[in-house]
């Protein structure tokens, strides 16, 4: 087995100064599917943001396929380690203009992003009936973390951080979405670390990791 | 054309009951704001005329020190009243603003001064000094105004910002649509008096020329020049601020830094 991503030590403290993990060290293999729990509060979505570097993490090497990403190239690193946000960000205008905004982007790894590529993303994740031109202000919470989570396997890139991808939806949804997560993580050069959210049951990644008493270990 | 004609003391007299006119309607109707207008008024009054004074004074030196030192001070006094008006605030915001003001006040005012209206000697407070100030007075509303919505857009939108930067974004890539939605936001008023002016309004300063004595069409020139000036006074200040603030709330490596970001 191959690893794919290497990055920490991760430390972070919440807002009160107490600390959430310390000396953390996140590798995760290709092909794999690993899922990330621990209690609510336990700094699962701080270290996403960490190994995504869109929070500090002094002192962390990040890695992948054991090149490293240092200062002046995290733009790059996070083309390459992109983190889908809790809450299912978007920007305002189209559901188009949602899935190729990043394709524009200096570092992205390809520019093109036709719109048969994007019909067949939508479609993937249950949003077969929705226009492409839609605005995205009129869709339901479960369409919007639909379309971030098609945004980000659009996207394609080697190591996708999904943070809470399935919150609001039905059972029935959450299988198919959960199930392309894992098609992309089971691929070559892909890897998959996903938070999923409180109460939610029966699925199952290649590897679990559990983010309890301030360190992150194999469950 | 005849000689000006010379406000005497008693005109200023008639003038105030103009303005006691407008308190004895704010009683009758109890608008409530009677107080405010008499404090108002003798600000006025006691503002203007301490600046006629030193005005005067400047003038009859018609020496570069005193000129540049009023400069200084309308610059020093322009950034601070534009960070009071913005709703956040970050460490160095009245460096930054002071800097954005300083760099496009002096090389808008330059170009208008030295080489447009060709002012001799170069200092000629005649001139340097009204013609600065129109420019601070408005790039200050500029820098206030893209300030202020820069900061709003990074703290309300940061979702946006932040979904940008996660997906590969460089800085300047995430930074673009707040700069452009803040420097929208920040022309819209010189944009407003250019589209209305002489149409809805006769501009202040060429009302005022007009009044001492120019030819209309010198002082439509003189507005135009002004009208300008200003649009270039705005559109530098309120990008030199905004790139000024981004490069302080994002690092250069596209990691947000809003801990110092506070809301007034």
């Amino acid at each position: 087995m191959t690893t794919l991503l290497e990055c920490g030590p991760l430390s972070a403290k919440d807002g009160e100064g107490r600390t959430l993990f310390h000396g953390a060290r996140l590798t995760l293999d290709e092909g794999r599917l690993a899922l990330l729990e621990g209690p609510s509060g336990s700094g699962k979505s701080t270290l996403l943001r960490q190994v995504a570097a869109l929070l500090e993490a002094p002192g962390a090497s990040r890695r992948l396929e054991g090149e490293e990403y240092g200062p002046g190239r995290l733009a790059r690193w996070r083309a390459r380690v992109t983190l889908a946000a809790q809450d299912a960000p978007v920007l305002p205008g189209t559901v188009a203009w949602n899935l190729e905004f990043p394709f524009a982007f200096r570092h992205a790894r390809r520019n093109e992003c036709d719109p048969a590529a994007q019909r067949a993303a939508l479609d993937g994740v249950g949003l077969e009936r929705l226009p492409l031109d839609r605005d995205v202000a009129t869709l339901s919470g479960g369409e919007r973390h639909r379309l971030a989570l098609a945004r980000a396997l659009l996207w394609d890139p080697p190591v996708l951080l999904a943070d809470e991808p399935l919150a609001g939806l039905d059972p029935d949804r959450a299988a198919l979405c959960f199930e392309r997560l894992a098609e992309h993580a089971h691929r070559a050069g892909r890897a998959v670390l996903c938070v999923l959210h409180e109460g939610v049951m029966g699925f199952s990644g290649d590897r679990r990791l559990r983010l309890v008493d301030s360190r992150l270990e194999e469950a | 054309m005849g000689p000006l004609i010379h406000l005497q003391p008693l005109d200023l007299v008639v003038s105030t009951m103009l303005v006691v006119a407008a308190g004895v309607i704010s009683v009758l109707l109890r608008l409530g704001i009677g107080r405010r207008l008499a404090v108002a008024a003798v600000r006025t009054v006691i503002q203007l005329g301490l600046i006629g004074l030193v005005l005067e004074k400047i003038f009859a030196l018609r020496q570069a020190a005193p000129v540049v030192l009023l400069v200084l001070l309308m610059i020093f006094f322009a950034g601070r009243e534009a960070v009071k008006r913005t709703g956040r605030r970050y460490p160095s915001v009245y460096l930054d603003a002071w800097l954005a003001m300083a760099v496009s006040c002096l090389a808008v005012g330059g170009v208008v001064t030295q080489v447009v209206v060709g002012v001799h000697p170069w200092f000629d407070p005649q001139y340097v000094i009204p013609l600065l100030g129109m420019i601070l007075g408005n790039s200050l509303t500029g820098v206030a105004l893209g300030l202020d919505r820069f900061l709003e857009h990074l703290a309300v939108r940061r979702a946006e910002v932040e979904l940008r930067l996660a997906f590969g974004a460089t800085r300047a890539e995430a930074l673009t649509p707040p700069l452009r939605d803040a420097m929208r936001t920040g022309m819209i008023p010189i944009l407003n008096s250019m589209a209305a002016a002489g149409i809805v309004s006769l501009p202040g300063m060429m009302t005022g020329q007009i009044l001492a004595g120019s030819p209309p069409l010198q002082a439509v020139a003189y507005q135009v020049v002004v009208m300008f000036m200003i649009a270039a006074a705005v559109a530098i200040g309120a990008m030199l601020v905004v790139l000024a603030a981004g490069r302080r709330l994002m690092d250069a490596d596209g990691v947000l830094r809003l801990e110092g970001l506070q809301a007034r």
